[in-house]
């Protein structure tokens, strides 16, 4: 009998043609996350198997509770046999170390060749094991333990309890993504749920310096980080705003600095993720926060490009958002007091239903598409991994 | 040459001086300043602290660098002493501390404090009867060592301060950790403020750490314009902070092998020098191996050590802060002035070696027999 753990996928099951993409890009990812502990995985159509070889179970679960695509994660016994003699026996060792008064029995047999139905086996083993054990009972409805067999090709599983996994869809499975991360609360939270559908993201931040500050950039880098626990290698597209946020400023009213800039935010994001291959733009928009995020900016901004934006957290309170990020780990680095450059050159009144032809008009007061190009072409990538990059390993 | 003054300070390791030579050439910031050089040096003390605080289980914010126990001692008592002064003016201390406990609390006496010293039993132990019964409604602080600098004594911090919270919840207590840090486990939430000192632990001199719960406040002693740590303002100590961060990571742990080791050593010694009449040993079952301490009876403990150093045996009298007075700890145990006049220190190290012991044992022969005639002559 072999201690193992058992990955259900979950929703991904039901993905019938692209079934084998979902599960080979979860395989992918798991091998990926779990680099550091010597693992190693099996899986079908059905299950994953991880034989973890150096006992380091509790660690390797706590680092699938951060891989999207596992349904559930169960520790089971692998006995390499369809005896139920045997069964029994194994079933008897493990119920021996277990308190409990009322038990139940479920019995699942992918193996079809097995002559004894399901409920056959269950029977038989409840049988045994109230044989075997005393002031025991079985309770069908609700059992303090469920034991859990699993009869498959040759081999046979135990399990008792199962540990819930993240759900979502493998990273990857969907395509790409480019995530507009500017350092508050809300882009990690909409980079997250676009991450659990199967969105690779990668991000993409404008920093203006001198007006913002290296700390700025540095915070991004660690909500990238952060998300990278989820996304994987993820980079960062760092682009230089400073001269098309200067020229905003000095030539366009002010009243329209906010949604100016966001349109050339959003004009860049979008060739960005062609670059990308990315199909679609996500930000941390969220409907009536702030002048840019009326319904009409939304649409006075987003007329600017043509692909999708995804904006997760669109329909949520900020209470709400802020306790997304607190769960996800993000909120602590995104409220340290950076400024970045939306909350530089902010106008005292801004205009709250901004019309695209004025700010068509506005845009011909400066050579946008030039400093557009300027930017992209001196833009910065930095890949960002899970485990923070040390460079004072050799020093400390 | 044959070190045996471990206690008194260790030779620094050489990875944790390549680090220490490594961040004074390449980051030349200073960490208050705005430029990419000062977040570097910044990030870096970050990264260091931040190592520290997981290595003794603590936050970051909790750790305070100052320039050596003697100063995390000084930040500990005073800085209590004026923040929770209105709240009562006694303080506790045992009689096993550091000099620089008692040079503290002479201070605060002169500006009004009472201070109380709690006896120990004949085995060093704090007396638990006689600390409930100093333990007044106004007593703002204890202060108790982990393990006494002169015969190595380990207290139980986690009853005392169990004791002393019965009594007096809002009691402050302070441990100097110095002795412990590197050889004991120690736990830190034992205590509300913790004293630590890096050239102990094979580091560098000129830097310490005060643990500081955040449940507590402290007012500072210096002042400066630091906004990051006004508790200890100035320009960070980088290379030293950093060199400090490795010296703990490389010798918290394994304590149990080492100590193995050390406690071998240790009993060879008590054996061979048992057939020298007059030598008194030091050392009760509360002292940690690493700490040895001996009276030679009629002998003058400076005489024999620099005789010894003729040998380069090198070896301590009291601890080195207070060479030449009686020792304090040794009378609070014994209660024996001579006992007390005449004590030395060797102080052992995983560095030690046996061949190292056997030589200090032929040389303590040659030289005891040499002094003790002389004395009786």
């Amino acid at each position: 009998m072999e201690k193992l753990i058992i990955i259900k996928y979950g929703e991904l099951t039901t993905k019938k043609e692209n079934i084998n993409l979902f599960i080979n890009t979860l395989n992918k990812n798991i091998k990926e996350k779990l680099k550091e502990f010597s693992v190693k995985i099996e899986y079908d159509k059905g299950r994953m198997f991880i034989r973890v070889l150096d006992n380091a179970f509790a660690n390797v679960i706590e680092t699938l509770k951060e891989v999207f695509g596992i349904h559930e994660i169960i520790i089971g016994y692998e006995i390499n046999t369809l005896d139920l003699e045997e069964i029994k026996k194994n079933i008897q060792f493990l119920v021996k170390e277990k308190k409990f008064t009322t038990f139940k029995i479920e019995t699942k047999r992918s193996n079809k060749k097995i002559k004894k139905t399901s409920i056959e086996i269950s029977s038989e083993i409840g049988a045994f094991l109230l044989k075997e054990n005393q002031n025991i009972k079985v309770d069908i409805h609700n059992p303090e333990i469920k034991i859990h067999l699993e009869l498959r090709n040759k081999e046979s599983y135990i399990y008792f309890e199962t540990i819930k996994g993240l759900g979502g869809y493998p990273v990857g499975t969907l395509g790409k993504g480019i995530l507009m991360l500017s350092g508050g609360i809300d882009s990690p939270v909409a980079g997250f749920l676009s991450i659990k559908r199967g969105v690779k993201v990668e991000g993409i931040y404008f920093e203006s310096p001198p007006h913002t500050s290296i700390e700025a950039k540095k915070k991004v880098e660690e909500l990238a980080r952060i998300l990278s626990k989820y996304n994987g290698e993820t980079k960062l597209h760092i682009i230089n705003f400073t001269a098309i946020q200067e020229a905003i400023y000095k030539n366009i009213p002010h009243e329209y600095l906010i949604t100016i800039m966001r349109r050339m935010m959003y004009r860049i994001s979008s060739i960005i993720a062609s670059r990308s291959n990315a199909k679609i733009l996500v930000n941390g928009e969220s409907i009536g926060q702030v002048a840019s995020q009326t319904l009409t900016s939304m649409k006075a901004i987003n007329e600017v490009v043509k692909l999708p934006v995804i904006r997760p957290v669109a329909c949520f309170d900020k209470l709400e958002i802020i306790d997304f990020a607190k769960k996800i780990g993000t909120y602590g680095t995104s409220i340290l007091p950076f400024e970045d450059c939306c909350t530089i050159f902010v106008p005292e009144h801004p205009v709250i239903n901004p019309d695209s032809k004025v700010c068509e008009n506005y845009e011909t007061l400066i050579p946008y598409q030039e400093l557009i190009y300027k930017a992209i072409k001196n833009h910065e990538i930095i890949k960002i991994s899970e485990q923070e990059k040390n460079d004072y390993e050799d020093i400390l | 040459m044959i070190y045996l003054d471990y206690s008194a300070t260790t030779p620094i390791s050489f990875d944790v001086l390549d680090s220490y030579n490594k961040v004074s050439k390449e980051f030349i910031g200073n960490p208050n300043s705005l430029h990419s050089l000062g977040s570097k040096a910044k990030d870096l003390i970050s990264n260091a602290t931040k190592q520290i605080s997981e290595l003794l289980n603590v936050l970051e914010q909790e750790i305070i660098y100052t320039s050596g126990a003697t100063e995390s001692n000084n930040m500990a008592l005073i800085g209590v002493a004026k923040a929770y002064k209105r709240y009562g003016n006694h303080i506790i201390v045992s009689k096993l501390e550091h000099p620089s406990i008692y040079k503290i609390c002479e201070y605060l006496e002169s500006v009004g404090f009472k201070i109380s010293y709690v006896d120990c039993d004949q085995e060093g132990l704090i007396d638990f009867e006689d600390l409930k019964r100093k333990v007044k409604p106004e007593t703002i602080l204890v202060s108790i060592c982990a393990v006494n600098s002169e015969m190595g004594i380990r207290q139980p911090l986690k009853m005392i301060r169990q004791i002393i919270k019965k009594e007096n919840n809002n009691i402050i207590f302070h441990s100097d950790m110095t002795q412990g840090l590197g050889k004991i486990p120690l736990n830190v939430h034992d205590t509300d403020l913790a004293s630590f000192s890096i050239h102990k632990v094979y580091g560098p001199k000129g830097i310490g750490l005060l643990y500081k719960s955040s449940k507590i406040k402290l007012e500072p002693i210096i002042y400066g314009s630091s906004k990051e740590n006004d508790i200890r303002p100035g320009t960070p100590a980088v290379a030293l902070i950093a060199a400090a961060s490795k010296a703990i990571r490389l010798n918290i742990h394994d304590l149990d092998r080492k100590e193995t080791f050390i406690r071998k050593l240790n009993e060879k010694i008590v054996k061979e020098l048992a057939h020298f009449e007059g030598v008194k040993i030091n050392q009760t079952k509360y002292s940690i191996p690493h700490i040895l301490n001996m009276s030679l009876p009629h002998i003058k403990p400076e005489t024999f050590l620099h005789a010894m150093e003729e040998y380069e045996i090198y070896l301590g009298t009291n601890t080195a802060c207070s060479s030449g007075e009686i020792s304090n700890s040794i009378m609070a145990v014994y209660k024996d002035k001579e006992r007390a006049a005449t004590s030395i220190r060797i102080s052992l190290s995983y560095l030690t070696t046996i061949d190292e012991i056997n030589r200090f044992l032929n040389c303590f022969e040659l030289i005891y027999k040499r002094l003790s005639a002389l004395t009786y002559e």
